[in-house]
């Protein structure tokens, strides 16, 4: 087999840029080949291909990451069912992910222009977009704005993860004025399918469940009016499947941590906005169902709701215009099909 | 001839970092840090509610979650009086030590590793070890399904990236396992941290999660499993790493900086809390064979803004900044300030807090002759986690004694509303190094915060002097030979663990000294 009917012109480009010239390329596959069993051609040609174009039919994901904390990206590493090394690398091809991948610099950039040029695959995007000024976030030389943007516009369907992608978050409340991604997009005029897998962080079974489900069924999930995932979101409040509703009432409302007795009371005097949150954290619960917010004995935030920041606060009062409406639902069930 | 290199972005780190070097003949001559992306939390929380704060600083950063919401607590503990109880700082000291465990074995192996291991050397493992011959399998499919993202792409392999099969595939086979290691780390964080990222438990005046026992045998039961990790795994690759293939770049210090280090000392092992797992201190040009210590004086501290994006001001302590942002300033480069202790860049985090602590196996490995450096920080990381878990079975002990008590006290209630005016200052050891949060109160609104944060320190940029901050001198010297695959530029910065989301602020005026907090 010679060299040039397994080494495009394009790929000895590409190992040029990466630094490696075309003979050592050639050496170490045919080293690695012979150790493997495989015909040097057949080894070789596995890995060209994977640096041209890979065909494991696995889909191809981008992950891009703008005004973030990176929490969501931790929250996909909490992922437990199915594994998240098994999400990875059998699940999904992430071909541009900046905290994960191997790539950085201009290699890195590089990824991201091929896979943008491909088209084709799930965007998902963490954090806000600056609203303010583009200079408040750069990235690889050119504002965030644009990244997602022009990522958006050759994806097949977008998931804005976590509070700031999906709605601006805390983002939206600082100087810079952060802006959720589909408030990006309507503004650019790109006409896309977004998801907003809202909460702060994401929760891991919220991500996972809406990939694999787009994955398995090639449609997009059922989204309730906030353009969330229905199966998740929308329909039931955190406050009617509580296990502290009846403490709420009853009028028994935690004041003191320090007493056992009032542990299980409710933690609406302590600023809890669960009765506006029609998430189903109280069932699915959070870190492989060992606890969530309410259980630790902190309160709700409603931090997936559009709501989230600037309208909950103060955080830890109930003073505020949503904490009198929550006052006024008592003895009432207020998920949306009864209220 | 030199040669203008950019590194944009820093992957496999949190945050927007972009790094500059200017290479002649080899290696770096010069280089500049810039922290590329700004929120504007702080001017944010100016005027709201003073307890938000923990709950909205937590968010600074998702991969060190919670520590701000700490320090922060503890800023807001000094402005409102309150004092925390030994039960309530047990738990706050467990939760943060569950955090240490998992962000330590995840910046090794998912954010580091990376750098030193040529992962397609697994397809030259020889032995018959069933489980490695499921990663060899694992790899060798990818590559024969022709799809290897996001291992690859990559810059090139160089002299010392480990190509040895059996070593790689080991490290590999970590990689994997660590995936699940630092969930589960999370997972018992949990237990009274509520959830991760970001806690829900951490409060001014101590915590909301009043502990049972069976959520003391959990979390026992799942320590025992993260310690058996960090000793058997975590720590011993760590040393076949650095003591093996990678002792060249040990011994020639790669990645050193200015040898200045401080750590402002934290985690109390009991209520008298004089005896901490990580002691305060500074050290000023670092002398291996003759190190000297000496205490943390935090007005020493100020902070420049010629090189960022930020209206000019003379360089202040942090209580007196006046910084509101100017995207058009001459000669600024980054959204990170310049802090500086009696007018030194200093480096924070595991390698500054293992030397001020003269720990003995950093020092014997400096014996060995490994110089302050990226290596010498991993090890320095690795150690300190086995720390920071033996620590946790001491609070774990003391939580036992203490929750079967009568009276057992979690919060100071009396101090839960804001007071009328007040300012405080909180610190915490945070993984990637010393954290201070400050808090001005009035009318009992925020008037005024900030946060002074480890990567504001190590990814500093220039200050007036000119003189550099720890990430871009620690880059002088550092050998590029190719200019296309400055893979040592990568190695150098991840071994401080970026954290760019945190190093990045909005101040507003401010006038008024410091109260110090006292960690009780």
């Amino acid at each position: 087999m010679k060299e040039k009917d397994v080494v495009s012109k394009d790929l000895v480009r590409e190992l040029k840029a990466h630094g490696i010239n075309r003979r050592d390329f050639l050496k170490y596959c045919a080293a690695t080949a012979a150790v493997l069993g495989l015909s040097e051609f057949e080894f070789t040609s596995g890995v060209v291909h994977a640096l041209e174009k890979p065909t494991s039919g696995k889909p191809a994901v981008m992950w891009i990451e703008g005004q973030a904390c990176a929490g969501c990206t931790i929250a996909l590493t909490q992922v437990s069912y199915p594994p998240i090394a098994s999400v990875i690398l059998d699940k999904i091809s992430i071909r541009y992910d900046h905290t994960i991948m191997a790539a950085t610099g201009h290699v890195a950039e590089k990824a991201y222009e091929d896979i943008v040029k491909q088209g084709g695959y799930i965007l998902i995007a963490e954090g806000a977009t600056p609203g303010a000024d583009d200079r408040f976030h750069m990235g690889g030389g050119m504002p965030f704005r644009k990244r997602l943007e022009e990522s958006a516009k050759n994806s097949t369907a977008v998931l804005a993860v976590g509070a700031c992608s999906a709605f601006g978050g805390i983002p939206r409340a600082c100087p810079t004025k952060g802006m959720g991604v589909s408030d990006v997009l309507k503004k650019a005029g790109i006409n896309k399918p977004v998801i907003n897998i809202s909460t702060c962080p994401v929760h891991p079974d919220h991500l996972i469940g809406t990939i694999l489900y787009v994955l398995v069924t090639g449609k997009l999930p059922e989204l309730d009016s906030k353009g969330r995932p229905a199966m998740y979101f929308g329909e039931v409040s955190m406050h009617d499947n509580c296990r502290r509703r009846a403490h709420f009432d009853a009028g028994e409302f935690l004041k003191d941590w320090n007493d056992p007795k009032q542990k299980n009371w409710c933690l609406f005097e302590k600023g809890c906005k669960g009765p506006v949150s029609y998430i189903d954290c109280t069932v699915r619960r959070w870190n492989d169902g060992i606890s969530f917010c309410l259980d630790c004995g902190g309160v709700c935030q409603a931090c997936g709701e559009p709501v989230f920041y600037d309208k909950v606060t103060p955080l830890y009062t109930a003073e505020n215009e949503i904490s009198k409406k929550i006052w006024a639902m008592r003895g009432k069930s207020i998920s949306k099909k009864t209220a | 001839m030199a040669k203008k290199v950019v590194v944009d972005p820093i992957t496999r780190i949190e945050g927007h970092l972009k790094i500059e070097v200017e290479v002649e003949n080899g290696k770096v001559k010069d280089a500049w840090s810039s922290g590329t992306m700004a929120r504007g939390f702080e001017a944010m929380l100016t005027g709201k509610d003073p307890r938000d704060a923990s709950y909205i600083t937590s968010r600074f950063c998702g991969v060190c979650y919670s520590v701000h919401q700490l320090a922060s607590a503890r800023a807001l503990d000094a402005a409102f009086g309150a004092q925390v109880p030994w039960g309530g700082n047990l738990i706050r000291n467990l939760v943060m030590g569950a955090e240490y465990i998992y962000d330590h074995v995840l910046h090794f192996y998912q954010l580091s590793a990376l750098d030193y291991i040529d992962i397609m050397a697994v397809a030259n493992y020889k032995g018959k070890d069933k489980e490695l011959l499921a990663v060899k399998d694992k790899i060798v499919g990818l590559v024969k399904a022709k799809d290897t993202y996001p291992l690859t792409p990559r810059y090139a392999p160089d002299e010392f990236t480990v190509k040895d099969p059996d070593l790689v595939i080991s490290a590999v086979n970590h990689y994997l396992k660590a995936l699940k290691m630092h969930a589960k780390a999370r997972n018992m964080g949990a237990i009274w941290g509520g959830r991760t990222p970001h806690y829900q438990n951490i409060v001014v005046g101590g915590v909301t999660s009043y502990p049972d026992l069976n959520q003391w045998a959990r979390f026992r039961t799942m320590l025992d499993e993260q310690k058996k990790f960090i000793e058997e795994v975590y720590i011993p690759d760590v040393l076949t790493f650095g003591k093996g293939p990678l002792w060249p770049l040990a011994k020639m210090g790669v990645g050193g900086g200015h040898y200045n280090y401080l750590s402002y000392g934290d985690f109390p092992k009991d209520s008298a809390g004089k005896d901490l797992v990580f002691p305060a201190g500074v050290i000023i040009g670092l002398d291996p064979a003759n190190i000297k210590v000496d205490p943390v004086d935090t007005k020493k501290i100020t902070e420049s803004v010629k090189y960022a994006w930020y209206k000019a001001k003379n360089p202040v302590h942090p209580y007196d900044g006046e910084q509101v942002y100017d995207l058009d300033k001459k000669g600024a480069y980054t959204f990170v300030k310049a802090p500086r202790y009696d007018g030194k860049a200093m480096e924070v985090g595991p390698f500054a807090r293992m030397i001020v602590a003269k720990n003995p196996d950093v020092i014997g490995l400096v014996k060995e002759g490994a110089k302050p450096g990226a290596v010498a920080r991993h090890a320095a990381r690795a150690i300190e986690t086995k720390l920071i878990a033996d620590a946790c079975y001491v609070w774990l002990d003391q939580l036992l004694t203490e929750m079967t008590k009568p009276g057992f006290k979690i919060h100071d209630t009396a101090h839960w509303d804001p007071p009328e005016s007040g300012m405080g200052a909180g610190f915490h050891e945070a993984p990637r190094g010393g954290l201070g949060h400050w808090i001005k109160i009035k009318d009992k609104k925020i008037e005024n915060y900030q946060a002074v944060v480890p990567s504001t320190w190590n990814a500093s940029p220039r200050c007036e002097n000119g003189v550099r901050g720890q990430y871009e001198e620690s880059l002088i010297g550092a050998p590029v030979p190719d200019p296309e695959n400055p893979i040592n530029v990568g190695r150098i910065i991840r071994s401080f663990d970026p954290c760019l989301a945190c190093a990045i602020h909005i101040i507003d005026p401010q006038t008024n000294e410091i109260r110090k907090f006292l960690i009780e």
